[in-house]
């Protein structure tokens, strides 16, 4: 029995609970899925964590994923790779399990719904100047609309509305249609095709992780980092003076 | 496609929630389970650097101790070696000294042998000369042979110059005698020819002393004051013990060669 049928576009559809303007749908209860198991499975691993050389498995799986992790912000951002860890680990986990358990049948991914993915990218809107102005403060960090001339101003605002756009849509498209294309298939060959497709679909989840996570390392790297890289050009006649 | 908004703020809210709960149990425990296997594994490489320093610096000083014994050890040998070489060295001129000294007892031991043995060959080759001497002068000659060597130092008497004579007489005015020494017993007839002799050529009253000596071979002297004429076989001894000696000598030469 499918739960998101093929006329229906995301599991925001699927109301599973409804009171006033509370509405518990199949997004909600696959996030608490996903999240009670990336949560339980944390507890239940890092309740016995080793500093010495020798660990169990799984710690060595959640240690090679957390030092991914943190070894691609820090080729990105360089410094204060801790800083931005914690919210761009949480989000490459989270759109990582969402997607990984689609191999589980009645499983629909959270991140299939366009709410879910606008929640996302709307988290990733607000954390990008969060991140700059801590970093750069907030005249610093609103100059750099404003560069190379005022004329860009309004292409900067636009820039981020689209790129929040383009997180939400990419990810949610990708996902949705996905499973999509599975169900229609289901329906033609049921046999071996579906299974493929299946495999490829796990890849697709992980990729599209891996571009959401990256992107905002970007945006938030482009964030903070501008000042930086336009402070050596300031202080470039003061050196050759000497 | 719409968007749920109790949905959408709820989302945002569980992400809040999940990024406190991951950051709470996994982020943090991990990262610092990292950062101590990090700090632990650089205590251990700390102390294997500190061990390594250690054992280089024990090393280096066992090479400098075993340098030390090393050149402790040549100098040591060459000591014993320099020790050695002096010690043979006096050992083989103690035996060289001992060769020597064998060598000059051995000679000595040698001529002293050789010596004797010339004496006694001399006295038997006298002997036996003067013995076949005596038989063939008699048998041929009818002649004995002490009366002949008396005789023949008769005649050196009264063919002595005056110088000589003169010296003969000196000795016998100053009181002395002529003393006549033989290796036989001089019969009187001819011990009064002898003393006619000397009293005609040298002296009337000059004394005569007979004396018997085995010491002169087969022959006779007159000596007075320390002058002397006599006639013996000595000479021809000499040149046999002579040519014996040279003999002798070629041999050993010939054997050493």
């Amino acid at each position: 029995m499918e739960v998101v049928a093929i006329n229906q576009i995301s599991p925001d559809q699927v109301i599973l609970f409804s009171w006033w303007f509370v509405t518990i749908s199949a997004t909600l209860v696959y996030t608490w899925l996903v999240m009670g198991v990336l949560v339980v499975g944390s507890i239940l691993i890092t309740g016995k964590l080793s500093s010495d050389p020798v660990m169990t498995r799984w710690q060595s799986v959640l240690e090679v994923l957390v030092e991914t992790i943190r070894s691609e912000i820090r080729d990105v951002v360089k410094e204060g790779v801790d800083t931005y860890f914690p919210f761009i680990g949480t989000l490459f986990l989270f759109i990582l399990f969402s997607n990984l358990f689609t191999f589980i049948p009645g499983y629909v991914a959270p991140t299939s719904s366009l709410t879910t993915t606008a929640a996302l990218a709307i988290m990733v809107f607000f954390a990008v100047p969060i991140y700059g102005i801590s970093k750069q403060g907030i005249l610093e960090y609103l100059k750099e609309y404003f560069r190379p001339t005022f004329i860009f101003f309004p292409f900067h605002v636009m820039g981020e509305f689209s790129r929040t756009l383009a997180l939400a849509v990419r990810l949610f498209g990708n996902l949705m249609s996905h499973e999509k294309v599975i169900a229609i298939l289901l329906a033609v060959t049921p046999l071996f095709f579906p299974v493929v497709m299946q495999v490829l679909g796990l890849l697709i989840g992980i990729i599209q992780a891996y571009i959401f996570a990256v992107l905002t390392i970007v945006y938030i790297a482009s964030a903070t980092q501008s000042h930086e890289e336009a402070e050596p050009k300031t202080k470039e006649p003061n050196s050759t003076n000497h | 496609m719409h968007i749920d908004w109790f949905v959408f703020f709820s989302q945002i809210v569980n992400f809040l929630i999940l990024l406190f709960l991951l950051k709470k149990f996994l982020y943090g425990r991990i990262i610092g389970a990292i950062d101590a296997r990090k700090a632990k594994i650089g205590a251990l490489f700390a102390e294997a650097e500190q061990s390594r320093r250690e054992a280089r610096t024990a090393v280096e000083d066992c090479e400098r101790k075993r340098q030390d014994l090393e050149e402790r050890y040549e100098q040591s040998l060459n000591e014993a070696r320099k020790e050695a070489e002096s010690y043979r060295e006096r050992l083989m001129e103690k035996a060289r000294e001992e060769i020597d000294y064998l060598k000059v007892r051995w000679t000595e031991a040698l001529r002293a042998e050789r010596n004797n043995f010339l004496q006694e060959l001399r006295q038997l080759a006298g002997r036996q000369v003067y013995a076949a001497t005596r038989r063939v002068l008699k048998d041929l000659a009818d002649l004995n042979l002490e009366e002949r060597i008396v005789e023949v130092l008769l005649a050196r008497i009264a063919s002595m110059d005056e110088n000589e004579r003169g010296k003969f007489r000196g000795a016998a005015r100053e009181g002395g005698a002529i003393t006549v020494t033989c290796a036989f017993d001089i019969p009187p007839e001819t011990q009064a020819r002898l003393k006619d002799t000397l009293h005609r050529y040298l002296s009337e009253d000059m004394g005569v002393v007979y004396v018997r000596s085995d010491n002169i071979l087969s022959g006779c002297e007159l000596r007075s004051d320390g002058h002397k004429i006599s006639w013996s076989m000595k000479d021809y001894l000499d040149t046999i013990e002579e040519r014996f000696n040279a003999a002798l000598y070629e041999e050993a030469q010939e054997q050493r060669t």
